[in-house]
């Protein structure tokens, strides 16, 4: 029976070759998309889901009011470690990770800046990072000890033994290699190449017992039988006990399977983060699938004459209603499987592209048995989904009626296939709407006017030498014509790395915990990056000797403080004063979707990072770097030029939208292409359906434009009733996204025009086909017919 | 084997009731052979199809081999139908993605019949209709009478107590109808199966040992 009804389903295939492509590319392409949708979402699940002990991680927030507003954060002191471990009996142990280092490696001739982190001797204990050589509880328990991942350590050493080889770090000291990592999978939030020991931080004099400053990740492994209820509790008071001068800090432990998608705050309570997206996206391939799914059942039903007869056969020679069921059941199965087989190739051949775009490695287990149970699973879940309204529709078939050839009353028939159709057209329709705002949200964003002139301007991190030889460098640099300004600042311009409610000024209110961004820059900062001043006037060191101790504020912090006439105003910072000698307008640090923050920018005596350089426009961009890193080698020969410029990662800012507005048009792509498949499909099968009327109306003289609006009017009737359904829950979808950004678009109405007119016209396209062919057929043959 | 009594049959058309068979009584034994007769539209199909529990009457009582046919469940009736009747159309109504072969074997395939025994019953079947030859064949390379014999042959292969036939030979020209005919006329004098066939040719009825004349859904009483 089964061979039987397998011949059967493979002859019908071959027979109709241009439907069985339909079908079948229509389901692949659906189930290609859902398939990287899942590997997608699955990779993000996974993320640091490895660890042995994971139920027993956590990583320690603060949490505090400032404004009224409850704020959470995950930089707690360095200090909270060693605290834990003595003072509560719940905690194993504490371990912190300290922010990533770029430290210079030398091998040998070898010279490269390598990124890791410092973390205490028992991080290997907590997480498992498995070591191909050495032990993990003493690795890194010397403090001239380094661990190397298997892919450092062959950059370095090649196929010899790394293990008890030298590295010198900073062209200062020797570091051993006690351990050999395994490489670390993708699926973590830890990135190191190297991890190096708690105890090096100390020598060098930057670890700390103070309380209030949140400067690192302290992650706590509870005891097995502990509880998260008994620990909590006295958490919250922790550190008001130690530090009297926070009153409302509570800390708390967060769980390491919430890190990923969860952590994301609003007034002390999660509010999402990642996992809405996950959850969307689960949505959208839940959706293509479907709509490949109705795809297949529109074409299997709009077959359903030319498969009634058999069904009519089968039911006289004894079949009953269930084995029928069972064997177009059967069917549909074959060709989702065939279809799910294709889908494989596909998803092979787009992985690359789908990685590049979504920032992932992913990749497919085929060796894991898993896979292959999920992969059977979904063939048989689509098979029965797509299979199931035709296999009971045509199972339903009366034998007599359809021998005798009465059968076929198309309105019964078209009826439920429109809806399918609506159904699809609403989903690309709401697709189309939400790539378009994305996209005009993106484009609103770039063309914020970001409050400085980035073209030309290019930064480079004070490594080495660089630092001491500034003034040597600066001069060459201006001297030599590659640039026309130079300046020393604390954080590249597109970032923050620093804030503060710490300062003081005279009037402050002794409640006010308004956070500042704090900046410092040596001179001509203006100049470099093109700042507007509204009142006084740069930093200039040659001009006014005390400049080193000015500040520059932009509009928001005069208003914050409620300065009247800020310059010469004294503002009290890190136990210095510094004098207000400019103002500037707000320009954009950090995120162009924000409104602009409080800013000051301290003078020469603040923190110095970062070299920024504005290049000469007279000169080839090329021409600049080229004579630039010829200074930054003479000065700084043990340091490689890594240069960056500052539109470019302005730019970075966009990422994220961009990529979000990619994969919606992408899927909208799919979606609009999946649903022609199905209005094509049903186009050819109501001209087929209408041929006697159409054969009537041409011998009436109908004319042929008469006959081809007459059969898609119908199917662009079904698309304004999409656009109509699509057009509120698109609004709804997009209103909501749009609150994630403070500086927005509104929706305009042009957008749903866009929407509708570009669907009208897919769909006249896909229809017109078969309506153009239907009414050019010739009319007689059609009326011989009958 | 079959009894009818009082069998109407009508459809809603509106108001009005479309009488498409009037109080029908027959009784029919095992081994007869019938020939239905009568104008288009005088209900000779729908006779056959209720016969045939392809459709049910409207009202009236049918016993087959002692069973109420209406009163039972679906199972049973299925089960009944498909141990004792076989059907066979005007237009052949074949499988056209099956071979002549495949065809034959599919009622056998719902009766849940082994294939060993499925693939020798097949082969007697081909060997007694001489279309050994063409069993890798599809219908369509086939001629009207041909497929026909192929009809027959799948109406018979399980064995059926009764053979229905609408119009049997309607498609065919006449020597292929005779062939037919001679064909059933030997099915029920050797083998005993009762054939019920529906006709519009004197000449065809002439080979059923009796025959009913309906006109407007009743029986012509002679």
């Amino acid at each position: 029976m089964f061979r039987n009804y397998l011949k059967i389903a493979v002859r019908n295939l071959l027979k109709n070759k241009g439907f069985s492509f339909i079908n079948i590319l229509g389901l692949s392409v659906g189930m290609a998309s859902a398939i990287l949708i899942l590997l997608w979402i699955n990779h993000e699940m996974s993320y640091d889901q490895f660890h042995e002990k994971k139920d027993r991680i956590y990583e320690a927030w603060n949490k505090d009011t400032f404004s009224g507003k409850l704020q959470c954060w995950n930089t707690t002191p360095k200090i909270f470690a060693r605290t834990v471990e003595r003072d509560f009996p719940e905690v194993e142990m504490a371990t912190r990770v300290n922010w990533p280092s770029n430290y210079l490696f030398s091998i040998g001739e070898k010279r490269l800046t390598v990124a890791g982190n410092i973390v205490d001797s028992n991080f290997l204990n907590v997480f498992s990072f498995p070591l191909l050589k050495g032990d993990p509880n003493t690795v890194l328990k010397d403090m001239y000890s380094i661990v190397l991942t298997e892919t450092t350590a062959k950059n370095f050493f090649g196929d010899a033994d790394p293990m008890g080889k030298q590295v010198r770090i900073d062209d200062k000291d020797n570091f051993t290699v006690t351990g050999i990592l395994k490489d670390l999978p993708n699926n973590t939030r830890f990135k190191f190449n190297y991890l190096l020991p708690w105890a090096y931080l100390r020598k060098q004099g930057e670890d700390d017992a103070n309380w209030g400053n949140n400067s690192t990740r302290n992650y706590v492994l509870l005891k097995p039988n502990a509880t998260l209820a008994s620990i909590a509790p006295k958490l919250k008071t922790l550190k008001r006990k130690y530090d009297n001068s926070e009153l409302t800090n509570e800390m708390f432990l967060y769980p390491i399977k919430r890190w990923r998608l969860y952590s994301s705050f609003t007034n002390g309570v999660e509010d999402g983060g990642l996992i809405d997206f996950v959850k969307m996206f689960a949505v959208i391939a839940a959706f293509i699938l479907l709509i490949a799914c109705i795809n297949f059942m529109n074409l299997s039903t709009a077959r359903s004459e030319k498969r009634a007869k058999e069904v009519g056969i089968r039911k006289v020679v004894g079949a009953n209603k269930g084995s029928l069921v069972g064997q177009f059941l059967g069917e549909s199965i074959l060709i989702s499987l065939i279809a799910g087989l294709a889908a494989l190739l596909i998803v092979q051949l787009a992985l690359p592209a789908f990685g590049t775009l979504t920032d992932k490695k992913l990749f497919i287990d085929y060796g894991n048995f898993y896979f292959w149970l999920i992969f059977i699973g979904f063939i048989l879940f689509t098979g029965v989904i797509a299979g199931s309204y035709p296999a009971f529709y045509l199972s339903a078939f009366q034998p007599v009626k359809v021998l005798k050839g009465t059968f076929l009353k198309s309105d019964k028939v078209v009826t439920p296939r429109k809806v399918l159709v609506v159904l699809q057209f609403t989903f690309a329709i709401i697709l189309i709407i939400c790539t378009a705002i994305v996209k005009e949200q993106i484009q609103h964003a770039r063309n914020r006017e970001m409050g400085y002139d980035k073209n030309n301007l290019i930064f480079h991190f004070l490594t080495g030498d660089l630092e001491k030889n500034y003034a040597l460098v600066k001069n060459e640099l201006l001297g030599s014509g590659a640039a026309t300004s130079v300046t020393k600042t604390s954080a590249p311009i597109t970032q923050g790395w620093s804030d503060t409610w710490g300062i003081e000024w005279k009037g402050k209110a002794p409640d006010d915990k308004t956070d500042f961004d704090r900046f410092s820059a040596d001179e001509d900062l203006g100049t470099t990056v093109g700042l507007q001043f509204v009142k006084g006037r740069d930093f200039n060191l040659k001009q006014y000797i005390t400049d080193s101790s000015a500040m520059i504020l932009n509009e928001s912090s005069v208003k914050a403080m409620g300065l009247k006439e800020p310059i010469g105003e004294i503002v009290k910072d890190n136990g210095r004063e510094w004098h207000v000698v400019g103002v500037i307008k707000d320009f954009i640090l950090q995120s162009p979707y924000h409104p602009t923050k409080p800013m000051i920018i301290e003078g020469a005596k603040g923190w110095m990072n970062i070299i920024h350089i504005k290049l000469n426009n007279k000169n080839t961009t090329a021409d600049n770097i080229k004579k630039a890193e010829a200074i930054f080698k003479k000065y700084n020969p043990e340091y490689p030029f890594e240069y960056k410029f500052v539109d470019e990662d302005y730019a970075a800012k966009f990422k994220s939208e961009q990529r979000t507005g990619t994969l919606a048009g992408l899927f909208a792509g799919l979606t609009i292409f999946i649903s022609c498949l199905g209005l094509f499909g049903l186009a050819a099968y109501m001209a087929e359906s209408r041929i006697k009327e159409i054969g009537v109306r041409k011998v009436l003289g109908a004319s042929v434009t008469g006959i081809a609006t007459l059969l898609s009017k119908d199917f662009i009737g079904l698309v304004v009733i999409s656009f109509i359904l699509a057009s509120p829950v698109a609004w709804w979808f997009m209103h909501n996204w749009l609150q994630n950004y403070p500086y927005r678009i509104s929706i305009q109405w042009w957008v749903f025009a866009f929407a509708a007119g570009l669907s009208i016209l897919i769909a006249v396209v896909t229809v017109s086909y078969h309506a153009i062919k239907a009414a050019n057929a010739n009319p007689v043959k059609s009326l011989r017919t009958e | 084997m079959i009894q009818l009594e009082k069998i109407y049959k009508w459809h809603n058309n509106g108001n009005n009731r479309v009488f498409i068979l009037k109080d029908i009584n027959l009784s029919i034994e095992e081994g007869a052979f019938i020939s239905i007769m009568g104008p288009s539209g005088s209900g000779k199909s729908s006779l056959l199809n209720i016969i045939g529990m392809l459709d049910e009457a409207s009202e009236g009582n049918y016993r087959f081999l002692g069973q109420d046919v209406f009163q039972i469940k679906e199972k049973q009736r299925s089960e009944l139908y498909k141990q004792n009747i076989g059907f066979v159309f005007q237009a052949y109504h074949l499988i056209d993605e099956l071979t002549v072969y495949e065809n034959i074997e599919t009622p056998l395939l719902y009766q849940k019949i082994r294939t060993a025994e499925r693939q020798s019953m097949v082969a007697d079947m081909l060997d007694r209709f001489n279309i050994v030859g063409k069993k890798d064949l599809f219908p369509s390379q086939l001629s009207g009478g041909q497929q026909q014999l192929v009809g027959i042959a799948r109406a018979l292969i399980a064995k059926p107590k009764l053979l229905l036939a609408d119009e049997p030979t309607g498609n065919l020209n006449s020597k292929q109808g005779e062939e037919i005919m001679e064909l059933f006329k030997k099915i029920n004098e050797e083998e005993g199966v009762t054939i019920i066939q529906v006709t519009h040719s004197e000449k065809n009825a002439a080979y059923g040992k009796q025959i009913i004349n309906l006109l407007d859904g009743r029986i012509e009483k002679k």
